[in-house]
């Protein structure tokens, strides 16, 4: 059904090579069992192909598959990162603090602990509250979860960012959520 | 006595003469012979032939008498019987004589009455028959009859207002008093029984037509084909008198309608006559025409426009006018009276805005103004709307229907149960993402199911439980108690001593100080930040700051010389930190200075290390050397550009 055969290739930093080096029979064996799907790391140039085979069942399968994996190259874990693969809408944002505020130096450290909390209590939290995953690299944030959610999750951290303390932030993302818990 | 043959023969002649004349003029119809017969005739034959005239005559004048009969305003006075005398040329100079004799008996007779006597038939028939001679010359009859009218205006005004009693009934057409009249009169007729045959040529006087007297004799004169609307209704102009008018203004109109009918059948030869009689008329008209306008209201246009045709008319009264004259006129006059109108100076209703000053006192109040009312209207309280109130308050009070006043509850939540709503978990989420939406997936789907069955068996299960507890305690003699429910109890794993200390927790010693004992205020009062600050509060800050440093140096020496005088031993253990200050206080000032250390004193310890040193210290001589010679340079560079100049 699928044309002659699709590649995609997604590019893996050295950080995320032990990483993947671990979890490759997770990230594999969803992809080939379940999307019929054939997949290789070329260690030359250090990506993660994937590609369709005659098997291949799904055309999004392969869409599915590409974010699958990168998601875990952002730095999720597999089984968040399979959530993308069983659920249709779930998604992937990605921002950076200096997009929201243009800090520097010592104030754009304070905001990313800000983020982080004691122990990533705090962002430990807005994931409970709001069901998604966030993954603090540095000055870029990644956020998977479902549309609402993830506007919900951006929404605290924006918060957080410009400068508004922990508490408040749990009671405004408890006031939306409990919200939108009623709601269905 | 003896028979003047002679004289008898010249009588049947003259007889039978006088009776073809009679015959010719053929105004009595019937009568069998046509012409006297005197020849070989007898007297006796003569007197029956004269006998049967007689008797046509006769039927024939009790006929126009009875026609006459209405006449009630047959008046007999001298002109009219020296006129009637001078016009008389009848054959039958019996009855002519015995008119004369009636006529002369009743001379000075008025007849006003209504109620007719026979001696008013009688002048009326005679009357008829004098006009029915001379049927040529109406007019001057009429306008004789007028003439006795006006004479006899006075009395005529008395029967007339008799007649003119306005009752409710009245119309433009009908007058209840005429009515009465004619019926009264018709019935009299029937008693009375003169009329065999009906002249169907005749005209037949209407009832309308009872008060005009000169119009309803003028009438059966006129043949149909000469009728008008005048000879039926009273003109326009009559009509619109209200009861203000005097009734002598009907009579003056009367006597204008018929002067204007008389006036349009006359023959020119006797105008003059009575242009006398009409311009007495006239000045009554006019006076009467005035004093309908004084009685007239202001504004009503149509009376006035009736006043002024009845002067136009009475001004005008040689010129024979069409209808359509009339007409135009009539517009004419209306435009004229419009336009007018329109040149005047506009009421006061009409003028838009108008204060009280330029309108009359009190005018506003005949006025029915309208005018919205931009506020509702307080209702009307009736007995009926108290009624339909108590009504409506003794059903509600049976019905037990109170208004009374439910107090609003606020919605208290707990935090404790808002909280348990949303637990936040501070840690690490245990399942994955996917876990968490599958989960989610679950509930959805298994909720419809669960739902349905809990609540019932809940409801029963509870419904059971009280009735059972109540039939237990009335019909078992032992009492079961309830079943035991689990009790929680929270225990604290805390050490004894923790939990036993008395001494309270929570007291701090800042609760215990005032916050100006903490800090002292400002005199201004408020404490300012640094942006706050105006330049005068920090130079007063900074003078306080030096004050306060000097007052603390101040007392330093002073302890300093104190410790000094009172323990010199202890005052000349100086610190090191003192000892470096006065150092630095005294290289500033100039009176020490710092020796370098340049390290000669040091043991060389390797030749290396003493040639190196040697080498620097020439070194360091030929830099000075150096310098100054640069400085003389520099100084002699001056002096020689200092020479040039």
């Amino acid at each position: 059904q699928v044309g002659k055969g699709e590649l995609r290739k997604i590019p893996v930093p050295a950080n995320r090579y032990t990483p993947l080096k671990e979890n490759w029979m997770k990230i594999f064996t969803p992809i080939v069992e379940h999307l019929q799907l054939q997949i290789r790391f070329n260690l030359k140039t250090r990506n993660v192909e994937i590609k369709t085979c005659q098997e291949t069942k799904d055309l999004s399968a392969l869409t599915k598959a590409a974010d699958f994996v990168k998601a875990f190259i952002l730095g999720f874990q597999v089984e968040d990162a399979l959530a993308l693969i069983r659920l249709d809408d779930l998604f992937l944002e990605s921002f950076e603090v200096t997009d929201v505020k243009p800090l520097k130096g010592d104030h754009l450290s304070r905001a990313i602990g800000r983020i982080a909390g004691k122990g990533g209590k705090t962002k430990f939290t807005i994931e409970n509250v709001t069901r998604t995953r966030i993954v603090l690299a540095d000055t870029k944030i990644h956020i998977l979860g479902s549309f609402q959610n993830i506007k919900m999750a951006r929404t605290a951290i924006c918060n957080l960012i410009l400068g508004s303390p922990p508490s408040k932030v749990y009671g405004s993302i408890r006031a939306v959520a409990s919200r939108a818990a009623e709601r269905f | 006595l003896s028979v003047q043959d002679g004289l008898a023969a010249d009588f049947r002649a003259m007889t039978k003469t006088l009776y073809d004349l009679n015959k010719g003029t053929n105004i009595v119809r019937g009568g069998p012979l046509k012409e006297m017969v005197i020849e070989n005739f007898d007297e006796e034959q003569i007197w029956q032939q004269l006998e049967l005239q007689n008797n046509a005559v006769l039927d024939f004048f009790k006929k126009s008498i009875a026609r006459d009969a209405e006449d009630e305003d047959l008046c007999l006075l001298s002109d009219q019987e020296e006129d009637g005398s001078d016009e008389e040329t009848s054959s039958d100079k019996e009855l002519e004589d015995t008119i004369m004799e009636a006529e002369t008996e009743q001379k000075s007779v008025y007849t006003k009455d209504k109620d007719k006597t026979k001696a008013k038939e009688k002048q009326s028939k005679l009357r008829e028959s004098i006009m029915q001679k001379y049927s040529d010359e109406d007019s001057d009859i009429d306008f004789d009859i007028e003439a006795l009218e006006q004479q006899a205006k006075t009395a005529k005004e008395t029967t007339l207002k008799k007649k003119g009693r306005k009752s409710v009934v009245d119309d433009k057409f009908f007058k209840l008093a005429e009515m009465e009249a004619f019926l009264e009169h018709a019935e009299k007729e029937d008693k009375e029984e003169e009329e065999d045959d009906i002249n169907y040529f005749e005209d037949i006087i209407s009832d309308d037509e009872e008060e005009d007297s000169e119009e309803a004799k003028v009438k059966p004169i006129k043949s149909s084909r000469d009728v008008t609307y005048k000879d039926f209704f009273d003109s326009v102009d009559d009509d619109d008198d209200d009861g203000d008018d005097l009734v002598a203004n009907d009579a003056e109109e009367d006597q204008e309608e018929e002067a204007d009918s008389a006036i349009e059948e006359q023959n020119e030869e006797s105008m003059s006559e009575f242009e006398d009689m009409d311009e007495m008329v006239e000045h009554m008209r006019i006076k009467e025409a005035s004093k309908k306008v004084t009685f007239s209201l202001p504004n009503d246009s149509e009376t006035e426009d009736v006043t002024e045709v009845q002067l136009e008319k009475s001004i005008d009264p040689s010129e024979i006018k069409s209808s359509f004259e009339k007409r135009q006129e009539k517009m004419s006059k209306k435009i004229k009276s419009l336009e007018e109108v329109l040149l005047e100076e506009k009421p006061w209703q009409l003028k838009g805005e108008v204060t009280a000053q330029k309108r009359p006192e009190n005018s506003l109040l005949e006025e029915t103004v309208l005018f919205d009312h931009a506020v509702r209207m307080a209702p009307v309280i009736t007995e009926e709307t108290t009624f339909q109130l108590e009504d409506i308050i003794k059903q509600r009070i049976l019905d037990e229907a109170w208004d009374d006043v439910v107090p609003k509850e606020k919605p208290k939540e707990e935090a404790f149960e808002y909280k348990k709503r949303i637990t936040l978990d501070h840690e690490k989420s245990k399942l994955s993402l996917a876990e968490i939406y599958e989960q989610e997936y679950m509930k959805l789907h298994q909720q419809k199911t669960e739902e349905e069955e809990n609540p019932e068996h809940k409801e029963i299960q509870e419904m059971m439980d009280s009735l059972f507890q109540k039939l237990d305690a009335l019909c078992n003699f032992h009492f079961t108690p309830k079943p035991p429910v689990p009790e929680v109890k929270i225990v604290s794993n805390l050490p004894a001593i923790s939990v036993e200390e008395v001494a309270p927790v929570a007291v701090s010693d800042a609760a215990l100080l005032a916050p100006e004992e903490i800090k002292e205020k400002n005199k201004a009062g408020d404490v300012k930040t640094d942006a706050e600050k105006t330049p005068t509060d920090k130079k007063r800050e900074l003078r306080r700051k030096k004050l306060r440093k000097r007052m603390r140096i101040r007392e330093k020496e002073k302890r300093q010389k104190l410790l000094e005088k009172m323990k010199p031993e202890q005052g000349t253990k100086l610190s090191k930190k003192a000892a470096a200050a006065k150092l630095k206080r005294l290289t500033k000032e100039g009176k020490a200075s710092l020796l370098k250390d340049e390290g000669k004193d040091k043991a060389l310890k390797s030749s290396q290390a003493f040639f190196s040193q040697l080498q620097d210290q020439v070194r360091m001589q030929i830099k000075d050397a150096s310098k100054l010679k640069k400085k003389q340079k520099k100084e002699k560079a001056l002096s020689v550009h200092k020479l040039k100049l």
